[in-house]
């Protein structure tokens, strides 16, 4: 009985870690997915996207690519925004065949693609979870540090 | 070897009787036609199109975001490349209603190119905004006829006036097109098509349903068109434009088909005209920027205040214009070959002969032909059937006697 307690227990957790980060916002490079997620997504991605897109991504002349120029096409967006197109008009052919909960993970997975890192937390289905999350091209600068009052002259 | 046309008469001296060559007129006799190589392995390329098609005809109204003006040019259905020019024009008066310096377009398919160069024509410095160049939009994706009145609009679905909208459209275009036929490459043209039969055709009468094809599609929610009738035809209204059908006589029918009729239509090769769009543009002060869209507030990240919106079937998602229904169209391209100065029709499949190559069309289900279907992967065998139907009707011709 405890062996399913446990990871209950942990599973909850997460959701909440996850749900908590997701309240403030970030960035896609603050490691919004999990790498579990990001596995599970890429199962997800072969089966139901890489017959378009390519198994690298890479897409065809056709095929919008989900790497290289997909980071500045998405830059200045949030993840809500990406989660509605995926979940509206993908895949082609069946729009909105696959569920939130799996586009998340095939999200993590083109995340991860593209070299975001992953965290503690998984990535959410919820679109206000996603509005939190802004889509950066380039890992936003931090923040400068406070300026040290200057020494006094003795 | 030609196929039919004139046939020489011999000069040998033990004539046998001389069969006249043709009592048809000489203006109307059918020339020498190359053969098409028509066999499967010569398809060398093959392109999925969705064409934009809404029930009440294209979007062209505008609206406000923001502090921004939105003119609208979408959803042309089976008629973007023929009403280009003239949905241009009327894109364009609205846009400079508001006298802007600078407009923004949004796209570069067909509709989105010839909107820039008609802003640029009118006065205004224009940036195309867009995810993809032309090569690459679904714009070429098409197969590139003149068909001005192809799955534009639902008779029981278009606004009563958008007859006088589309003949407006549509010779507004073909005025324009005019000035690019006769261009180096021909990037605007005319051939011969040929529409072949087995059976012979009443005038007026709908064609009778090809018995290989496959049924229909159940009907999928209340306003869907079922049958060809129910997409608006509007050709009519530009009769004083293009040819008429000619029927062939016997005498003058080169193919081993019974009843063949002949017209002459206008035709896009996509990469000249493409070309001379995109240098026209660029010679004007045109500018690019690649860039995506995702949500109609993004707008207002746009230096210009003034945009027309030219997405196609991306409205669908851009806009969330949830009237915009895909219609695929899949064609193949059998390798070009420049000799073939024709198109036929036969058996539900149409070619047209291109620069880029030999299109390749099956039509069965005529306007209903991928009605709500976006699926834009190649089903090779389609084409392939399609190729055999030539391969066929060819191989029927008499072999060359060298």
């Amino acid at each position: 009985m405890q062996g399913h307690i446990l990871p209950a227990i942990m599973a909850v957790m997460m959701l909440g870690l996850g749900s908590a980060q997701a309240q403030a916002s970030h960035s896609i490079w603050d490691g919004v997915y999990t790498e579990a997620q990001a596995q599970h997504g890429e199962a997800l991605y072969r089966q139901n996207c890489a017959y378009c897109h390519g198994q690298t991504l890479a897409g065809t002349f056709e095929t919008a690519p989900l790497m290289g120029r997909f980071m500045p096409y998405w830059s200045g967006t949030t993840l809500d925004v990406l989660m509605d197109y995926v979940n509206m008009a993908m895949p082609l052919g069946r729009m909105g065949a696959v569920s939130r909960a799996d586009d998340a993970d095939i999200i993590a997975y083109i995340l991860k693609v593209n070299g975001l890192p992953a965290g503690s937390g998984a990535l959410a289905a919820d679109a206000a979870a996603l509005q939190a999350i802004t889509f950066d091209a380039a890992r936003p600068k931090p923040a400068p540090p406070p300026e040290k009052p200057p020494r006094q002259r003795r | 070897m030609g196929l039919g046309g004139c046939a020489a008469a011999g000069s040998a001296p033990a004539p046998a009787p001389v069969k006249m060559i043709s009592s048809v007129s000489i203006e109307d006799r059918v020339p020498p036609l190359a053969p098409i190589r028509a066999h499967p392995d010569r398809l060398f390329d093959f392109k999925v199109c969705i064409r934009p098609f809404r029930r009440q005809g294209p979007r062209l109204d505008t609206e406000v975001i923001g502090d921004t003006l939105v003119v609208h040019n979408y959803g042309h259905g089976g008629s973007g490349w023929s009403l280009s020019w003239g949905s241009a024009d009327m894109a364009v008066q609205k846009a400079m209603s508001v006298s802007p310096k600078e407009i923004a377009v949004i796209g570069c398919g067909i509709i989105g190119l010839t909107s820039a160069i008609t802003a640029q024509r009118a006065g205004a410095h224009v940036t195309i905004y867009t995810r993809d160049m032309l090569p690459r939009t679904r714009s070429v994706r098409a197969n590139g006829s003149w068909t001005p009145d192809s799955r534009i609009a639902l008779t029981s679905a278009a606004p009563a006036n958008f007859g006088e909208t589309w003949e407006q459209m549509a010779r507004m275009s073909w005025k324009t097109l005019r000035t690019y036929l006769g261009l180096p490459g021909d990037p605007v043209a005319f051939s011969d098509h040929y529409g072949l039969s087995d059976t012979p055709r009443v005038a007026g009468q709908p064609r009778a349903p090809d018995p290989n094809a496959a049924p229909l599609p159940p009907r999928t929610w209340e306003g869907a068109p079922t049958q060809n009738s129910d997409f608006a035809r509007y050709n009519d209204r530009i009769r004083d434009l293009v040819p008429q059908t000619q029927v062939l006589t016997d005498d003058n029918n080169p193919f081993p088909v019974k009843y063949v009729t002949r017209t002459s239509g206008l035709f896009f090769n996509f990469n000249e005209y493409g070309y001379l769009l995109m240098s026209q543009f660029f010679g004007a002060g045109g500018k690019v920027e690649m860039r995506d869209f995702h949500t109609p507030a993004e707008l207002s990240t746009l230096r210009e205040k003034v945009v027309i919106n030219c997405p196609g079937y991306a409205a669908r998602d851009w806009w969330k214009d949830r009237d915009m229904v895909p219609v695929r169209g899949q064609t193949g391209w059998l390798i070009p070959q420049p000799e073939v100065n024709y198109g036929l029709s036969y058996r539900s499949v149409q070619t047209l002969s291109k620069s880029d190559g030999i299109m390749v069309i099956a039509l069965e289900n005529g306007d209903m032909k991928g009605y709500n279907d976006s699926n834009e992967s190649v089903r090779r065998a389609e084409s392939e059937q399609a190729v055999r139907v030539l391969e066929e009707l060819y191989s029927r011709f008499p072999t060359n006697p060298i």
